[in-house]
């Protein structure tokens, strides 16, 4: 469905009010926005009738001008099209004695290019008597200024050309519908939901070459050639001018002679880098650049800084065979005069085979991290991201890096982020054909005829006229049958249009044939020049607008259908929208809990748990009686507790049964609590002057109960105020003697250990063993610690940077270096994953005395054990292990 | 004619050019060059032609069409000392658009230096045809920047290619219209500027049909206004016969091609539909004349899709056949997810009808028929003894003394004549222009919140400040007038009434005060005046 499909830089029409022309826009941007509507960026036009009525006779005056192609035209067209116009000055401007001079001026040239000149001055005394703003005018204006142009054509202006339009006279009929197909662009942007676009139009710069009869005969056809600045007041020609003169052109050369009278020497303007002429086969070129790039490699190899880059030879091959070495190879070809023999002995030179290296390969990992960071802080400001993450960097460098970054893994992530605002930003939307029925149910005043689509239905396929609109012929064309009657308010009246007519007037916003009331002259004329408008039949109306007619049963069938207008959620923030009205009201009713009436009988909403409780006076008194069974604060805790019923039952037969009914009213009447009144509690509260509360006092510092075991204590302060931090020993020794210590204090309290699912979580936590405390202050996430085997500490880290030759930058993430690590996935395949985002990477591991005391454990003590790992057990072995053998908490580590 | 006759090409490239950095956001990416030339040595096109590093192009190069005040400027602004040049920026459009970035002067110098080097060797026939995709800055005035070009290098390379040839043309075929170019060589009848581009609410504004030279230069600007949506087949139909028609009539002794690559489908400024192949016919077409060549770059947003045009226009040149698979190169992600050279249109629709160009084809064709050497005339060798004369009488002349009165008419004469005498003024020359405010590429949202804070007040207000400064200007005591009116009126309905006094007019003021609120509001009183 091409038709429905609306795509940036379209043309459409719009429908701002129910009862107005359409608004005709051009779709700049189609942005979804959070609740997935699409919402469109239209740039507006303005018809004719949008614009003051003394830009009206600008407009007009400058198509006159237009028309013509001496310069004095353009001059004219100049001068008055940079006057600012309100209402009273265009007037004034209009009578203004040097235009009015440059009037004449204009017109005694023109009068010599023939039979022109006639309509010229006609135009231009219009435009003078003009002075009012009479609309009257403006129409007489107009198709002077239009016939002017025409008269140009065939008179034939200086320079001979054959005007398109010769020939072919505009009916005034045709002058007056041409009017309707102007627009005047805009800079005017507005933001409209795509679901109020009514259909395509196009809209083109008027050329001069065209023919104004070639828009007419095109429906939606739209053309413009001025700017109209609603704010401003002022219409401008949408044009630039090419300057002439001293200070924009430029000396034209003397052509010499003779080639060795150039002064310029090509060495100092070039320097040749290669050339195609040499002895050379491809081949030997080709097999030299292996060679090159093998030689890259081995470089790589011996290069110790690239070795701890790439660790496999794949990857140094990969760098090897970057651009930068082909195109070394090449210029080292040049260089030797294209001998591959002293090409290939200048790639290894006595210092070892050369290494070219571009700055992806340069960057250590710690300045790809740095450049990465600064890209997420300053953007692509390439100078602020050298100032204060790189300065050791060129900008040329940085520059160099990103656009090889962006071929990165890493840039893909950034473009995931772009492509989700791509996604918010639309390229094309569908928006499925717009019914017109729905707009009138939905305009009030839309619809004269008080009928309904029946009586409309039965108007029409009797043949007869619509009774509905008492026999009055439509007010532009006349014809008196329609399928539909709208009423347009014009100015001071109103109209009754039929539906042909009216799609004219919303699309073109001026009615089809002139106005009864709006012109004064030729009118019997325009109706012989279009006798196929006129004519009241409908199969006119049809062969003109053939779309607007529809068989009423299709109509009715798509109405039904999918196309109906959408029914769009009128809660802040939701603006949901829906296709049929009952999904409507059920959102309603289900979002926002608002009951919308409906017609039908019908619940409007199917609730996915359609039931209550009821709870009648036995139940409650049940509740009371058999509380001890019921167990309600248990029941309302766990919802999967089963209260057993039957012995609900039988208990409260048998307690039930010796009481009165007296006895029972007492036990179902609430026992009110007494909290006092609430007014009183309010008055309190709100009074003033009660002082400031002793509860609310802070209490002092020094007063503040300490807690007897401080866990994180504050490490101790050093001169200077700064903390002073243990170092984080190395690991492997202290894991080590963790384990061997808690042997030893396990063993007594085994049972929690078994249940333990870390065990080094419980050290700091369970504190009746406590025998141990790790020397230096307890990381807060202990697994997350690399593990020895793995991670250089940071001394270790920063000899290695050392030794690689990198800076050792204050950037680095506490000495962790983003190392991407091989890791196995579930699926087998290799992949790499940084170990910064790899998951805890310890378990425990329960051994066979783990085991053993679980089964010891009765189930409750697990599982309450699991809830609150932090009690003791209370139950101790019964027996404890005959071998003694201390439980392992061993630590696997994954990898 | 030899169509696929192997040319001697001479191609331009700095190594450098790559990391020159137009700033954040900004479209113009001298990147583009260095992945159209990786992709060049990829594909082993590299070794079939010349490679040259370009000088750099002096200042004192850049006079020959630069006035010397703008080149000082540009060579002496830097980011870090903008602030003492404010004013000079304002003169010479440098800011926003044309930002003042890192070696600004040097990428001038490289871009320029490598056109005037391609033209003095063909001028010296050391080569048939030159390529610089670093050149091809068609925006660039005498003593202004626009459109992302502060020095232009086609107008530098074809003074230089002037001086061995009689007559030269200028092809254009970039989505923005030529200006530049055109307007350096407006008055003169041996450059012919043809420009193919968009027209209508579109940088630069200028190129309309009716833009056809003047003074001796008349009929010798060429301007082809499309409107979007042009693909390969409608290019090629309008491209193929002017360009027959213009090389009939003209009969130029050398050629350069603009080959703009935003001119392509998808291109993040252009709205035109065409593919790379349909861009490349135009170089083939060209390249048939075996004319002296020379081939700039020029626009092109879309990088991925500029370096694949001016790859496959390079291997056109060559006339070598390249593969549709693109090799691997440094920068081979680019053109994921597809990895070829050629690209497909999208389904946008082609606003040119063809009776359209047709009509516009016809037009151009009878300015064409006015150039003296017209075929309908005779078709002569070159006159070239009468054109000559003329300017061997302006060699003859000392360039120190004054110059015979006759000369002076010469010049006056159009000076008068095709310019608006109000727009002689030193600050407001190009006050009526509403486009001004305009610039080349859309404004994002982006540029404004960050890098653009400094350097304009976003460019709706500099627009606003423009058209303020129009109103003024125009007319000095109505534009006061106008201001308030203009104010009572937006006030909206309150104040209508009062206007109504006033003018004793109900519809115009109701009018008024509906514009002015500019929106759905006030359709009521825009109906009123409908009839």
């Amino acid at each position: 469905m091409a038709t429905n499909m609306y795509r940036v830089g379209d043309y459409v029409y719009v429908e701002t009010t129910p009862n107005c022309p359409y608004l005709i826009g051009r779709i700049e941007e189609l942005n979804k926005n959070q609740l997935g509507n699409v919402e469109a960026k239209v740039q507006c036009f303005y018809r004719r009738r949008d614009l003051p009525n003394p830009l009206v006779q600008l407009a007009d005056k400058h198509q006159l001008a237009t028309a013509e192609d001496s310069p004095l035209a353009t001059k004219l067209k100049k001068t008055w099209l940079r006057t600012p116009v309100s209402e009273e000055q265009a007037a004034q401007a209009v009578l203004d004695p040097s235009i009015a001079a440059l009037d004449e001026e204009r017109t005694s040239p023109t009068n010599q290019t023939g039979s022109s000149g006639s309509a010229a001055s006609g135009g231009n005394s219009g435009g003078n008597s003009n002075t009012g703003s009479n609309n009257n005018n403006n129409n007489t204006n107009n198709s002077n200024s239009n016939s002017s142009s025409t008269g140009t054509g065939s008179g034939g202006t200086s320079s001979g050309i054959g005007d398109t339009e010769k020939g072919e006279a505009l009916t005034s009929k045709q002058r007056y519908q041409i009017k309707h197909r102007e627009l005047f662009l805009s800079r005017q942007v507005e933001f409209i939901p795509a679901t109020q676009i009514r259909g395509k139009c196009s809209v083109t710069l008027l050329n001069e070459t065209e023919s104004l009869q070639s828009y007419l005969n095109k429906d939606d056809t739209f053309f413009y050639c001025l700017v109209f600045d609603p704010n401003q007041k002022t219409l401008l020609a949408d044009k630039g001018e090419i300057r002439v003169g001293s200070r924009y052109q430029c000396d034209i050369p003397a052509k010499l002679k003779d080639i060795t009278t150039d002064e310029r020497k090509l060495e100092e303007l070039e320097s040749l880098v290669w050339t195609p002429e040499h002895s050379l086969t491809d081949r030997k070129i080709d097999q030299f650049l292996v060679v090159s790039r093998s030689i890259g490699t081995f470089a790589r190899a011996l290069d110790c800084s690239s070795s701890v880059k790439q660790p496999s030879l794949h990857m140094s091959a990969a760098a090897a065979s970057r651009d930068i070495t082909l195109f070394h190879a090449m210029n080292i070809l040049h260089k030797h005069e294209y001998s591959i023999e002293e090409s290939m002995s200048s790639l290894v030179p006595s210092t070892g085979p050369v290494l070219c290296r571009d700055e992806i390969e340069d960057w250590s990992a710690s300045e790809a991290n740095l450049f990465e960071e600064a890209l997420d802080k300053y953007g692509k400001d390439f100078n602020d991201i050298r100032q204060d993450f790189l300065p050791w960097k060129t900008l040329k460098q940085i520059i160099e890096y990103y656009y090889m970054w962006k071929t990165t893994d890493r840039y893909v992530q950034q473009k995931r982020v772009k492509a989700v605002e791509a996604e918010l930003k639309l390229k094309q939307v569908f928006i499925p054909q717009y019914n017109n029925t729905g707009v009138k149910g939905n305009g009030a005043n839309a619809k004269v005829g008080s009928s309904s689509t029946g009586n409309i239905y039965n108007g029409t396929t009797n043949g007869g006229t619509d009774l509905s609109n008492s026999g009055k012929p439509c007010e532009s064309c006349g014809t008196t049958k329609s399928l539909q009657w709208n009423s347009v308010n014009n100015g001071h009246l109103t109209c009754r249009l039929c539906q042909n007519c009216w799609d004219y007037w919303r699309k073109y916003g001026s009615m089809k044939s002139a106005h009864k009331g709006d012109i004064n002259d030729g009118e019997a004329k325009k109706k012989g020049a279009l006798p196929v408008a006129t004519t009241p039949t409908p199969t006119a109306a049809a062969a003109t607008t053939p779309t607007a007619v529809v068989d009423l049963n299709d109509e009715d069938k798509i109405s039904d259908l999918t196309n109906r207008q959408l029914h769009r959620c009128s809660i802040v923030n939701c603006g949901k929208e829906f296709k049929l009205k009952s999904h409507f009201a059920r959102h309603y009713a289900q979002a926002h809990g608002i009951a919308i009436s409906s017609s039908s009988p019908r619940p409007i909403m199917k609730t996915r748990t359609a039931f209550y409780l009821h709870t009648n006076p036995m139940t409650r008194v049940a509740r009371v009686i058999c509380r001890s069974i019921v167990k309600p604060k248990k029941a309302a805790r766990q919802s999967a507790y089963a209260v057993n019923a039957l012995l609900v039952k039988q208990e409260f037969t048998n307690r039930i049964s010796g009481k009165s009914q007296a006895e029972i009213k007492k036990m179902l009447l609430l026992k009110s609590k007494d909290r006092g009144s609430v007014t009183k509690i309010a008055n309190r509260l709100g009074a003033p002057g009660n002082g400031p509360h002793e509860w609310l006092v802070l209490t002092p510092k020094d007063k503040i109960p300490q807690p007897l075991v401080v866990s994180f204590p504050k490490p101790p302060k050093a001169p200077d105020g700064s903390l002073v931090y243990d170092r984080v020993p190395n690991k492997s020794p202290d894991v080590v003697a963790v384990t061997v210590e808690k042997e030893l204090s396990i063993i007594p309290t085994q049972a929690t250990s078994t249940i333990r699912k870390r065990a080094h979580e419980e050290q700091p936590l369970n504190g009746t063993e406590v025998t141990i405390v790790p020397s230096g202050p307890p990381a807060k996430r202990p697994n997350k610690d690399p593990m020895p085997s793995h991670c250089p500490s940071p001394e270790q880290f920063a000899a290695m940077m050392a030794a690689s030759g990198q800076p050792l930058s204050r950037h680095h993430l506490n000495g962790k270096q983003k190392i991407a690590q091989m890791a196995r996935g579930g699926n087998g395949r290799k992949q790499v994953i940084s170990w910064m985002d790899a998951p805890d990477d310890v378990y425990f591991r329960a051994n066979e005395a783990h085991k053993k005391t679980r089964k010891i454990l009765p189930a409750v003590d697990l599982r309450r054990a699991a809830r609150k790992p932090w009690r003791t057990l209370p139950i101790q072995p019964m027996a404890p292990e005959p071998s003694k053998r201390p439980i392992e908490s061993q630590i696997v580590i994954l990898d | 004619m030899q169509s696929h006759s192997k040319k001697r090409v001479c191609y331009y490239y700095d190594s450098d050019i790559g990391n020159y950095y137009y700033g954040q956001g900004h479209p113009m990416k001298p990147h583009r060059i260095r992945m159209t030339h990786n992709l060049l040595l990829n594909y082993g096109l590299y070794r079939k032609m010349e490679i040259y590093r370009p000088h750099k192009a002096t200042a004192d190069e850049m006079t020959k069409f630069h006035s010397d005040e703008y080149v000082r400027f540009l060579r002496s602004i830097r980011p870090d000392n903008m602030t003492e040049y404010n004013k000079q920026m304002q003169r010479f459009n440098v800011g926003e658009d044309c930002p003042v970035f890192d070696g600004l002067y040097e990428f001038c110098q490289l871009s320029a230096g490598g056109s005037v080097a391609a033209a003095v060797k063909l001028n010296k026939q050391a080569s048939e045809i030159c390529i610089n995709w670093g050149g091809g800055l068609h925006h660039a005035k005498k003593s202004e920047a626009s459109g992302f070009c502060y020095v232009n290098d086609i107008v530098l390379g074809i003074l230089e290619l002037l001086k061995y040839h009689q007559r030269v043309l200028y092809i254009d075929i970039d989505v923005h219209h030529g200006d530049g170019v055109e307007e350096a060589f407006y008055t003169t009848d041996r450059v012919m500027t043809v420009s193919f581009h968009k027209y209508g609410e579109y940088f630069p504004g200028t190129g309309d049909l009716r833009d056809i030279g003047a003074g001796k230069g008349k009929y010798y600007a060429v301007n082809i206004p499309l409107r979007d949506g042009m693909d390969d087949e409608a290019y090629e139909s309008i491209f193929v016969p002017i360009i027959s028609k213009v090389m009939e009539t003209f009969q130029p002794a050398a050629v350069v091609l603009q080959c703009g690559a935003d001119s392509l489908t998808g291109d993040r400024l252009g709205c035109f539909n065409l593919t790379v192949k349909g861009h490349g016919k135009c170089v083939e077409f060209v390249k048939k004349y075996n004319l002296p060549f020379l081939m700039v770059g020029g626009g092109g947003y879309t990088i991925r899709n500029v370096s694949r045009c001016w790859t496959y226009e390079t291997s056109v040149a060559l006339a070598v056949e390249i593969a549709n698979e693109l090799p691997y190169n440094d920068y081979f992600e680019y053109f994921g997810p597809d990895f070829k050279l050629h690209i497909s249109p999208s389904n946008m629709t082609n606003q040119n009808t063809s009776e359209y160009l047709e009509k516009i084809k016809n037009r151009l064709f009878e300015n064409l028929r006015m150039l003296p050497h017209a075929p309908g005339v005779q078709i002569q060798a070159i006159p070239e003894d009468a054109i000559n004369d003329e300017s061997e009488d302006d060699d003859k002349v000392d360039k120190d003394e004054r110059l015979p009165q006759s000369d002076k008419d010469k010049r006056i004469v159009p000076e008068n004549e095709y310019s608006d005498s109000e727009d002689e003024g030193e600050g407001g020359r190009r006050d009526n222009r509403s486009y001004k405010g305009q610039r080349k590429r859309p404004r994002l949202d982006k540029d404004n919140n960050s890098s653009n804070k400094t350097s304009s007040e976003t460019s709706s207000e500099v627009k606003d400040d423009k058209d303020k400064a129009d109103a003024a200007e125009g007319e000095d005591s109505p534009g006061s007038n106008n201001n308030s009116t203009s104010q009572n009126s937006s006030a909206g309905g309150g104040n209508s009434t009062s206007n109504n006094n006033k003018t004793g007019d109900n519809d115009s003021s109701a009018t008024g005060g509906a514009a002015a609120g500019g929106n759905s509001s006030s359709t009521k009183g825009a109906k009123e005046n409908n009839i």
